[in-house]
């Protein structure tokens, strides 16, 4: 069985995600969207809107100008209909606005090249993926953000497939050790159904950080924690458990909490996006000690592996493949550039 | 010659009505823009308006489901006017072709609901037949809301693309085999789409590859060489032909597209006439709700400067007494030519019951039920309320200077029919000249053919045959006794409310000389100022009746 086929049975929407900028996010849309045609499923393509990018968006510089076969879903604003090398079938016109226009759920009747949009905000993103599935599409593709910080993932789509590669650093190692570093926050607990979660879904549209003793919820003026270290550690006392952070966590901040009490507390974010910690001080903090749980997780459907690095350098594509799937266990590695 | 300035509209109440009307389409936005006021001698008009009206009134009763379905219908149409003007003499998009086509569909949904109801509806709500146009565009007759220039709408365009796909065909079927060969010749594998990519790095894998005779360079980066099969005569020549194909497909494309945007063009202007519809359909839906929703009645229109105004309630302070659960008193009055007074207590709604007095001479005459339980209106030339207004405050100018400058303006404007609404003139001058000026105004109005309606704290400024007076009740029959019991340990706002429950906000007739109820200090008292005050106060009273 392809691995479409295999992803369609778990996930409904994938957003396909890069660990940095030319990470080779592009190259595995385009070969996802190969391996469907392969395989005989029927995709939607969309993209996550990203304001501000209009300039760039006409002129196709950033935009995912991808080749669709017949009988995929796919949606287009108005204004790049025209544009569209592909035959497109108008099914529906959506209540989804981007700066080109109205969105516009199309099928594709004579394959070709089609620029593709998406809606900005999160809910709405939603709902047209529930659309495009109406309309047939057995899985929905999200060509997502360039960088893996300023993803919505939890709310946009059900996994992600996460593009890393050569990009991230000359040493082999540490781009393994980088992705890793990622994987497993994206694994970090969820903190489950229940009445612990309730309290903390309930303070955290205060927006404010909050530290929960015993029965008791304290709320710190602080609305992120990046200057917060020394507050947060007056704050935290033998009874605090939790402590719910709204924004970044950063390493100056853990830094200012004594050893002694970061044993004891649990740290809680809204999703492992919030962690701005990089892979040796995290591991460093781990032996400390330090515990964090999430409200919500990013599952990661695949990992996709791109050798080349745009500075010149690249690794033997085999060792590198070869090296990430030992290291990310039962999560499927594709090197999109060799199709293995 | 305008009704009223905009003021008027927004102090009595009736810009709230026309906010607060849920239109669902453009088209019945346009209308409402359209909104204007009957005036005296456009009568029967009205009544024609009123009719449409409670017939809508009657099919939202009475089809319920139908309505429902139709404002779903409704909601989802957009302005597609600009499209229909344009099919005239240029050629629409695709895109604005399945605009067409969407709301071809959906006024054949109109005008099957309406054509279904049990109930008359107005000739004005009617859409014309449209099928014929959109049989054009779906030639199918699937009546499915998509579109895309498809091969039923030119033969020859189904031939040409059935071509195309033909040599699509025929050139994968070659390249196929070609592929097969080089793998099997050289052991390599190549993707899907023809290309084998290697490693420029691996320098001699570029070597070999650059070898095959049957492979060429399609494209490199700094990293990565991609190969794809050398084209041979075969498949050049079967190139060629597409690219041929293409041009004739697209050309065969736009003159669907000029077929089909001349056909709706010959529908322009039923299509036009249909949008009108649309609107003026959705308009009388959006009245007919709201007047269901506020309890409104059908005014009696009337050749008389009369307004009869059985249980009338001022519907922005309804709303406002509806959110904190409580009702609004209704109050009726009848007013014909000439100067009616209305005096009583602090606290006693007397200018409501003046914007009530307005909101419905408003909503009458622009063809609006009424809310009240009945209705007799006339039509006014020229309609005004004249009351405290924040905003020339902060223009610099004082409570009074403003208010003079706006009554020299009514006085000027107002001609027979008129109606006049004037709250407290005066009141921010001294009581000795405000005395004679109100009166002296009230004078000069009782003299014209003018409905006025003035409320006012002075005694005595109607005495004269012509003038009626009307009474706030007020506190009148209330026992004192038991409000203080209530109202002594109660918090600010609790008092404002005890308060308004005592209250009894209703008009009477009264005779010319009576008294006006004294209220003031008993309420001030109830609203907790200090003792010694109001007993000092009471003093002064006592004195002066001496």
């Amino acid at each position: 069985m392809g691995i479409l086929n295999q992803l369609a049975q778990k996930y409904k929407r994938i957003a396909i995600v890069g660990m940095a900028k030319n990470a080779g996010k592009t190259t595995t849309l385009n070969y996802l969207i190969e391996e469907a045609m392969d395989e005989g499923i029927v995709i939607g393509v969309t993209s996550t809107g990203r304001d501000g990018e209009n300039t760039d968006l006409v002129t196709g510089t950033d935009k995912p100008r991808v080749y669709l076969d017949a009988g995929t879903i796919v949606s287009v604003p108005v204004q790049l209909y025209e544009l569209a090398d592909a035959g497109l079938e108008i099914l529906r016109m959506t209540r989804y606005f981007t700066a080109l226009g109205q969105l516009m759920l199309c099928r594709v009747v004579d394959s070709g090249y089609v620029q593709i949009a998406g809606p900005v905000n999160t809910a709405e993103h939603k709902d047209m993926c529930n659309e495009m599935m109406d309309l047939g599409a057995e899985l929905i593709l999200i060509d997502g953000a360039v960088d893996r910080r300023s993803i919505a993932a939890p709310a946009t789509s059900d996994a992600i497939i996460l593009a890393t590669g050569a990009v991230l650093s000359r040493s082999l190692k540490k781009v393994v050790e980088e992705t890793l570093h990622i994987l497993s926050t994206y694994q970090l607990p969820r903190i489950p159904e229940g009445e612990l979660r309730d309290r903390i879904k309930t303070g955290a549209a205060q927006d404010r950080i909050m530290l929960i003793k015993g029965g008791r919820s304290e709320f710190l003026d602080l609305k992120t924690s990046l200057t917060a270290g020394r507050i947060l550690d007056d704050a935290i006392d033998q009874e605090t458990e939790w402590v719910f952070i709204p924004g970044a966590l950063t390493q100056s901040v853990i830094g200012d909490i004594h050893p002694s009490k970061l044993k004891g507390v649990t740290f809680v974010l809204k999703d492992p996006t919030k962690i701005f910690i990089g892979a040796t001080p995290w591991q460093q903090l781990r032996k400390r000690g330090f515990q964090v749980n999430v409200l919500e997780n990013i599952e990661i459907a695949a990992l996709t592996v791109n050798p080349y690095a745009p500075l010149g350098y690249s690794f033997d594509h085999r060792e590198l493949l070869t090296a990430m799937r030992e290291a990310a266990g039962n999560i499927p590695v594709i090197d999109v550039m060799y199709g293995e | 010659m305008r009704l009223c300035n905009p003021k008027t509209k927004t102090e009595t109440g009736f810009d709230y009505v026309v906010h607060g009307l849920s239109i669902n389409t453009p088209y019945g936005r346009k209308r409402v823009k359209a909104i204007s006021a009957f005036e005296p001698g456009k009568e029967e008009a009205l009544k024609e308006e009123l009719l449409r009206l409670e017939k809508t009134v009657e099919l939202v009763g009475s089809q319920p489901g139908r309505v429902e379905e139709l404002l779903e219908t409704l909601q989802e149409m957009k302005d597609n006017s600009f499209t229909i003007q344009r099919s005239d003499n240029s050629v629409l998009s695709v895109v604005e072709l399945y605009e067409i086509k969407t709301l071809l569909l959906q006024m054949d949904k109109v005008r099957s609901l309406l054509d279904a109801a049990d109930v008359e509806v107005p000739a004005e709500f009617i859409l014309q037949d449209t099928t014929a146009l959109l049989d054009i565009l779906d030639p199918g007759r699937e009546r499915i809301n998509t579109f895309y220039i498809y091969d039923a709408f030119s033969e020859k365009l189904a031939t040409l693309r059935g071509e195309k796909r033909r040599i699509e065909l025929d050139i994968r079927k070659v390249q196929k085999e070609q592929k097969r060969k080089v793998e099997a010749a050289y052991g390599i594998s190549m993707t899907p789409k023809f290309e084998y990519v290697i490693s420029k790095a691996d320098k001699q894998l570029m070597e070999k590859t650059r070898a095959i005779p049957e492979l060429a360079l399609l494209d490199e980066d700094y990293v990565s060489a991609t190969f794809t099969l050398k084209s041979d005569d075969r498949v050049d020549d079967l190139k060629r032909s597409m690219e041929r194909l293409n041009e004739a497909i697209e050309e065969e494309e736009l003159c669907v597209r000029e077929r089909l945007s001349a056909e709706i063009g010959a529908f322009r202007s039923m299509l036009l006439e249909n949008c009108t519809a649309i609107g003026e359909l959705d308009f009388n839906l959006a009245k007919a709700f709201w007047a269901r929703e506020h309890n409104c009645v059908k005014p009696e229109i009337v050749k008389d400067h009369v307004l009869e105004i059985v249980e009338g309630r001022q519907l922005v302070v309804e709303d406002i007494l509806q959110k904190k659960g409580k009702q609004f008193c209704p109050v009726s009055i009848d007013l014909r030519d000439g100067v009616t007074c209305i005096t009583g207590a602090n606290m006693g709604g007397k200018t409501i019951s003046l914007k009530m007095v307005g909101q419905c001479a408003m909503l009458a005459q622009h063809g609006f039920y009424v809310p009240c339980t009945r209705a007799r209106i006339g039509l006014s030339s020229y309609i005004h309320i004249l009351i405290g207004d924040s905003q020339n405050l902060q223009r610099g100018l004082s409570s009074f200077g403003s208010e003079m400058e706006e009554l020299k303006d009514i006085l000027d404007r107002s001609k027979d029919g008129a109606l006049l609404l004037i709250d407290e003139i005066a009141s921010g001058t001294n009581p000795v000249e405000g005395l004679a000026l109100t009166r002296s105004i009230v004078d000069y109005l009782s003299d014209q053919a003018y409905i006025s309606l003035i409320t006012t704290h002075f005694d005595n400024v109607s005495i004269g045959g012509k003038i009626r007076n009307m009474q706030v009740r007020g506190l009148a029959d209330v026992d004192f006794e038991l409000l203080s019991r209530e109202i002594r340990y109660a918090n600010r706002r609790e008092r404002i409310e005890i308060i308004g429950k005592y209250m009894d906000y209703r008009l009477y007739e009264v005779a010319d000389n009576k008294e006006i109820p004294k209220d003031a200090l008993n309420i001030a008292q109830m609203l907790g100022i200090d003792r010694d005050i109001i007993t000092r106060a009471r003093k002064y009273m006592e004195d002066r009746k001496r």
